[in-house]
């Protein structure tokens, strides 16, 4: 077999999103790999299984008959103490969902990604969020990154923070479908070295695994809550408080790797010119790259608005978005799905419950926008309304609380 | 752990009642054809349908040596005949009593007990048994073979009374033996107990719980890391029907066609009886089930069972066989075979696993009734080598009994027209004919690339 090639210094290559995925996971030196194909990610696979046939990735990938699968098969080669890796959308993510809680439950430091898309139900091969929302009780870390760059560097994160012995929680990578997946800008890829040394201190890492060498039993049944019921209990607090310390995790992890790649994504959230702002536009995804420019624009106009762009979506960072938002005028939260039951958006149910448990002031104003559904675009036009419609509330003007962009009645 | 020996075996529905065997006992122990000197006897109440043997076992462990107060009965290790010492011997009897099979007596013209002594190995009643209802042979040739083998899973289990599923785990992992990872999805084999009680696990392999969608692709990646990190281990699945021919049926077909290195066990036993018997697609036609009752529109399952192990034969897999545990050393073969084939890909054991509780029949006819199951050809056992590119049929049944023997000892069934006994026999017999197309001339060679 050919020998890997070893990047010694960082290469700039021009990439789409899902050849970032490709290059994290190549990095990131993977035991097991299971790829299936589904619109926008197919290419994800295609990368890996020809560079595993070139001899650059050298792993098992296993080419599987369903995302039910490559869930299975990489929950049990983690299990068994390898590094693996898949990457899904939408169907595939939801045909994986017994997987998904399979993953979490064990704590199985699965790293996955998923190219954001809308899920079934109205046939449409098109971008939105509600396949990463529709999710997020499974007990997975989840983040949702802005562009191509924070693809890759997110993943390779990722492995950093999943398999660390202190969290042991499989994490979710997800990156806007059709926005990200097909959009090419030129990426630095890092230094093998530098990812090997970044991930170096995973090697002390200790976990129970599935070995003859010492024979367990992986699946206590819960069923007597004399025996077991007290034990899935404390299994379920330990699960959710290991999430809880994903928020620090997640934070040190960015400056550890902005020491060595000199890049860094502020960890759970990033603020983005919110210290003199009145009025703060929410978001998360490809949106922010947007949202950036037109609060840019808005700044030049004398409209004291900024950002925050939500990385973290679990656990979900409320403790650090009500810091930013203490003392704001009005906020308005961008979403690109809904959160049926709510008929609102999912970042902004999210983001009321945050504020409500922080104790931030409920006659706060906050507005929502639901838009970029299925591919729209979210405009520049449509993000100035946006603002135009936050700032307006937050002077005592009564506007509807959720806005559809784009919805033609 | 112990020795099997030879011994006279014993076929009751090849037994007329002639007594012939009777005659040439006494006529070889005592030179007279006086059946009160016989060692053998038979003889059957007017209700029942065979004849039953009076005849000494040679027992492993037996009653009557440990019971006798004289030692006068000794167990002989090298033929395994329990021998009678006349001169030790206080004629209190005591045997007689402890013998559960009636195989020493006492005889009222000598005044003394008597046993078989097999002959010197040439017993005289099996050569005159004319109908060969009696057969000299080593009955447990397998214990001598695997008897030292550890049992890996743990002596007191969960499992219903005259469970298959025990008897399946202990024997497969015993053969296929420590170096294993077990996976054992939701269904019975759980419930029996592998996944552990009380939050202490029950075999000394280790064993996962993997989901009922995709257990096949979770075994597959273990072994693909071991395969990775170059260490040789046995993949093993434990599954129930549900867990094979149904919602896991897709992981399996994937993995199988991918060659997936692993002993994928199905435990058939025709539909979810974990969950309180509901059908599922191994569920055969006319079976009752809590989702197919016998009622006014339904008289049980309407649709033929799922063959699933033809199905994966047609997948190329390394090795597939079927299997019943009354035919033990069929079974062990077929592991022999299964763990040499699992190095290469996917080796299918599809073990047919009568279940008292859901099929409602006594939990003592468990082998009776899955002996019958066999010998009507309703689960012929065979084997498929994908080198030989055949199916081998490994236990002939030279004059297969009529399904309805089979049916009437089955709960399940016992509301079956004659029209529907008619048709099932007229399936039975055109499934076999079906299969003995992919035997001898009928290479397989091609097949899934023609389709």
């Amino acid at each position: 077999m050919n020998k890997p090639a070893v990047e010694t210094k960082p290469n700039i290559e021009v990439c789409d999103g899902n050849k970032a995925v490709a290059h994290a996971v190549r990095l990131s030196r993977p035991d097991v790999v299971a790829v299936y194909p589904i619109t926008p990610q197919s290419a994800v696979g295609e990368w890996l299984s020809r560079w595993n046939d070139e001899g650059t990735l050298n792993a098992e990938v296993v080419r599987v008959e369903g995302e039910n699968s490559s869930m299975g098969v990489c929950c049990s080669a983690s299990l068994t103490g390898g590094r693996v890796f898949t990457g899904t959308s939408s169907w595939g993510l939801l045909f994986m969902m017994d997987g998904l809680h399979y993953a979490a439950g064990y704590r199985i430091p699965v790293v996955m990604t998923n190219a954001n898309r809308e899920t079934p139900g109205i046939f449409t091969i098109g971008n939105s969020s509600q396949d990463m929302w529709s999710v997020r009780d499974a007990g997975w870390i989840q983040v949702n990154v802005e562009d191509n760059q924070e693809i890759l560097d997110a993943v390779i994160m990722a492995y950093r923070i999943a398999e660390d012995t202190d969290i042991l929680l499989p994490m979710m990578v997800c990156y806007d479908g059709f926005y990200l997946s097909y959009r090419k800008d030129p990426l630095e890829i890092p230094a093998q070295d530098d990812v090997d040394a970044f991930l170096a201190p995973l090697k002390q890492s200790k976990r129970n695994i599935v070995t003859p060498d010492d024979p367990m039993v992986f699946g206590i049944p819960s069923f007597f809550p004399k025996d077991q019921g007290e034990g899935c209990t404390e299994f379920r607090y330990k699960h959710s408080a290991a999430l809880e310390r994903v928020k620090d995790k997640i934070d040190t992890v960015d400056k550890d790797f902005e020491a060595i790649f000199g890049r860094s994504y502020a960890g759970q959230i990033e603020a983005y010119r919110t210290d003199d702002a009145d009025i703060v536009l929410v978001a998360t995804g490809s949106v922010c790259g947007t949202a950036k420019v037109v609060v840019d624009k808005m700044r030049d106009d004398g409209v004291k608005v900024g950002l925050i762009k939500v990385r973290l979506l679990r656990p979900f960072p409320k403790e650090k978005i009500a810091k930013v938002l203490e003392g704001k005028k009005g906020i308005g939260v961008i979403d690109r799905s809904v959160c049926f039951g709510y008929h609102c958006g999912h970042l902004y149910m999210e983001l009321k419950s945050a504020l409500a448990l922080e104790g931030l002031p409920t006659t706060l104003p906050t507005l929502n926008f639901i838009g970029g559904l299925a591919n729209l675009d979210i405009t520049v036009e449509q993000v100035e309304t946006t603002i135009n419609l936050t700032l307006a509330a937050s002077k005592g003007e009564t506007v509807e609380e959720v806005t559809w962009l784009s919805l033609e009645e | 752990m112990g020795k099997g020996y030879p011994t006279i075996a014993f076929y009751p529905e090849k037994c007329n009642g002639c007594n012939d065997c009777v005659e040439a006992c006494a006529q070889i122990k005592t030179e007279t054809s006086e059946p009160v000197h016989s060692r053998i006897s038979v003889a059957k109440d007017p209700d029942d349908e065979f004849y039953g043997l009076s005849l000494c076992r040679q027992c492993g462990d037996p009653r009557c040596v440990m019971d006798c107060p004289a030692r006068a009965l000794t167990k002989n290790e090298d033929t395994g005949v329990v021998h009678w010492d006349e001169t030790k011997c206080v004629n209190c009897q005591i045997c007689t009593l402890a013998c559960p099979y009636a195989g020493i007596t006492y005889n009222r013209i000598t005044d003394q007990v008597m046993k078989c002594d097999l002959c010197n190995g040439d017993p005289a009643c099996v050569k005159a048994c004319a109908p060969m209802a009696l057969e000299y042979k080593i009955g447990a040739e397998i214990y001598n073979t695997w008897g030292d083998l550890e049992d890996l899973f743990v002596p007191g289990v969960g499992a219903c009374l005259g469970c298959n599923s025990e008897l399946i785990m202990r024997h497969t992992l015993r053969r296929i033996g420590p170096n294993t990872v077990v996976a054992t999805p939701p269904g019975c084999i759980p419930g029996v107990g592998s996944v552990g009680v009380n939050g202490i696990t029950s075999t000394k392999t280790p064993v996962f719980h993997p989901l009922l969608t995709n257990t096949a692709s979770m075994l597959a990646g273990v072994k693909r890391y071991y395969n990775r990190i170059g260490r040789d281990v046995t993949m093993l699945a434990l599954a129930g029907d549900g867990g094979a021919a149904d919602v896991g049926f897709q992981s399996l077909s994937g993995a199988a066609e991918r060659g997936e290195q692993m002993i994928f066990v199905c435990v058939d036993n025709e539909g979810y009886m974990n969950t309180g018997v509901q059908r599922s697609s191994t569920t055969p036609y006319g079976a009752w089930t809590t989702t197919t009752p016998v009622g006014e529109a339904l008289q049980g399952k309407t649709r033929d069972a799922k063959p699933l192990p033809l199905l994966m034969v047609l997948h190329s897999c390394e090795y597939v066989a079927t299997a019943a545990l009354p035919f033990m050393e069929d079974f062990y073969m077929k592991l022999d075979k299964a763990i040499e084939a699992s190095k290469r890909g996917m080796a299918f054991i599809h073990i047919f696993s009568p279940c008292p509780t859901g099929w409602r029949f006594d939990p003592s006819q468990l082998i009776e009734v899955a002996r019958k199951g066999v010998e009507t050809n309703m689960v012929p056992l065979w084997e498929y080598e994908n080198d030989l590119g055949r199916i081998n049929i490994t236990h002939v049944v030279n004059e297969p009994l009529p399904v309805v023997t089979y049916l009437k000892s089955i709960g399940k069934y016992r509301h079956l027209s004659d029209e529907q006994l008619v048709y099932i026999q007229r399936k039975t017999d055109e499934r076999f004919e079906l299969l003995k197309k992919f035997t001898k001339e009928s290479k397989l060679e091609g097949l899934s690339d023609a389709a």
